[in-house]
């Protein structure tokens, strides 16, 4: 089994006397898609956090390509090639959408050279996402939505090895979800880049990826092949009351 | 005709002063939300430090000022590595930054102008230079505050360029519009930081070498520029620079023609009316978009 680039292990965040995440362990091995789940609360995208050291972990140990960057500030995992999206896009407003992806291949991707031509022009990778039209327009110009694709854009040009994507997909209508999936395969799939992927649609996410790890209330109470997890007795528990899971196109009804 | 232009190029020459100032402050401010009271004390050092190598050395003062802005900025290196680095680093919050930077920088202010009390004293020092008049357009000015003013505003143009077509400048203004993103993206606030505090108290030493020039210098001449400073800044939009050198312009001429329809001793009145009607129109500035 290769050597898991992106690994938490044990991580712990608090705030004050609440616990976000609880002693979680999560892997991203090379080119693999996994999928990150659980209720609103859960503490996803706090792990996040922890996982691009934008939050320092209370306890647990971090490591890149199993290098331990545990309490690195996030422009040293960027280094390391983990990139990210948030769920609120912090581009750069008021520069050009082209200028926001040549920032990123300037600061953290010039430390690294990838195989991928994507990598290598700012253009190209905003034509790879679909905005190849809005490359001079201001960033702050465009709709949340294409912000967030402007975002990955920024990732992708800090030449990654692990793209952690935090709800990129929110608000977008039942087709565009499914092309955004695409979007999201094709980065692994043609760049290599290994990827986890926080949504709340949850059935389309699970038709998507290879793994899927579920949090509730800050633990992680499942981890696995999709079709497994969805079946778990833990998971079904946690999300009954606020939706089952796969039920959002009602077709797969599943109730313990 | 000549009256008027004199009228004008007064508040423009003070405006560029202003300018320099100003910006320095709001590299500070807008970069790393320090908000440095003590920012006019090292515009007095910079005025001083002109003064003394000058009247020792009878070095021209304009070869001075790349000195004076290295001196600052190794000064500015050291600063806030002793008084800014460990509030940046355990600030819970932007918020708590800038009111521990507050306190800090009032302790400073008071550090670093009695300092100067003790090796100077309290009297007016100043050194005459370029004190001779020309005329263009049948206006008379100094020679000295026409090539003060020209100092300020290449100062401020070289700077704007610098921000704009440098790596380090992309990087102050990309963490200028999104600290988190800028750090995504690669950007080490542990090195920008104290470049960029170094920077802006080079830019006060420098609007005080150029002060020097042309007024008399005190211990206390600080403390009114961090005050304009300020209005310069919400005037032009935090974390605009540019907005910074055009505000800082109309500061100085709404000062001059204020203080000429009213009276001199109107002065602040004028500069706190600007500042209040900025707030009132258009409170994030007058070039924030």
């Amino acid at each position: 089994m290769p050597e898991a680039l992106l690994a938490a292990r044990a991580v712990t965040v608090r705030f004050g006397g609440l616990v976000a995440v609880d002693g979680v362990d999560l892997e991203a091995r090379h080119g693999e898609l996994v999928g990150l789940i659980g209720p609103n609360g859960a503490g996803k995208t706090t792990l996040f956090h922890a996982l691009s050291g934008v939050l320092a972990p209370d306890a647990g140990r971090l490591l890149v390509a199993g290098e331990d960057l545990t309490g690195s500030a996030p422009h040293v995992f960027a280094a390391h090639g983990v990139a990210r999206t948030f769920q609120m896009p912090r581009v750069f407003r008021d520069m050009s959408a082209e200028d926001n992806v040549r920032f990123a291949l300037q600061f953290a991707g010039r430390t690294r050279r990838h195989a991928h031509d994507a990598f290598d022009d700012a253009r190209t990778i905003l034509g790879f996402l679909g905005l190849g039209a809005a490359s001079a327009v201001a960033a702050g110009a465009l709709t949340p939505a294409r912000q967030r694709l402007l975002e990955i854009g920024m990732a992708l040009g800090a030449r990654p090895r692990v793209l952690l994507l935090d709800e990129i997909a929110a608000g977008l209508t039942p087709a565009e979800l499914e092309t955004c999936a695409q979007l999201i395969r094709r980065v692994r799939d043609e760049l290599g880049v290994a990827v986890i992927w926080i949504e709340h649609a949850v059935r389309v996410l699970m038709s998507h990826v290879e793994r899927v790890a579920v949090l509730h209330q800050g633990r992680k109470i499942a981890d696995g092949d999709p079709r497994a997890v969805a079946k778990d007795a833990a998971v079904i528990e946690a999300y009954l009351g606020e939706e089952g899971v796969g039920s959002e196109g009602g077709r797969e009804r599943r109730v313990a | 005709m000549g009256f008027w232009l004199e009228l004008a190029a007064s508040g423009l020459i003070t405006g560029g002063i202003y300018a320099v100032v100003a910006i320095g402050l709001n590299l500070q401010y807008g970069l790393m939300r320090i908000m440095n009271i003590s920012h006019g004390e090292f515009l007095m050092l910079g005025a001083y430090l002109t003064w003394l190598a000058h009247t020792t050395f009878g070095v021209n003062p304009f070869a001075l000022m790349p000195a004076v802005a290295a001196a600052l900025f190794l000064l500015g290196l050291v600063v806030y590595r002793f008084c800014f680095y460990r509030i940046a680093r355990t600030a819970p919050s932007v918020e708590v930054i800038e009111a521990r930077s507050l306190l800090v920088g009032f302790g400073l202010m008071f550090l670093v102008q009695n300092v100067v009390y003790l090796a100077w004293g309290a009297d007016l020092r100043g050194y005459s230079y370029l004190a001779e008049p020309v005329e263009i357009a049948g206006a008379r000015f100094m020679a000295n505050r026409l090539a003060v003013f020209a100092f300020a505003v290449a100062a401020s143009l070289l700077l704007l360029a610098l921000l704009r077509w440098t790596m380090i400048g992309k990087a102050v203004r990309a963490m200028m519009q999104s600290p988190t993103g800028a750090q995504l993206v690669g950007i080490d606030t542990g090195v920008l930081h104290p470049l960029v505090f170094g920077g802006g108290l080079a830019l006060a030493g420098v609007a005080g070498g150029l002060l020097s020039m042309v007024y008399e210098i005190s211990p206390s001449m600080g403390e009114p520029y961090t005050i304009t400073a300020l209005i310069v800044i919400t005037l032009g939009g935090l974390g605009s620079v540019g907005g910074s050198l055009i505000g800082g312009f109309i500061l100085g001429l709404v000062e001059a023609f204020g203080m000429h329809f009213t009276s001199p001793s109107l002065k602040m009145v004028l500069s706190y009316g600007v500042l209040v009607a900025v707030l009132l129109a258009r409170p994030r500035g007058l070039f924030s978009r």
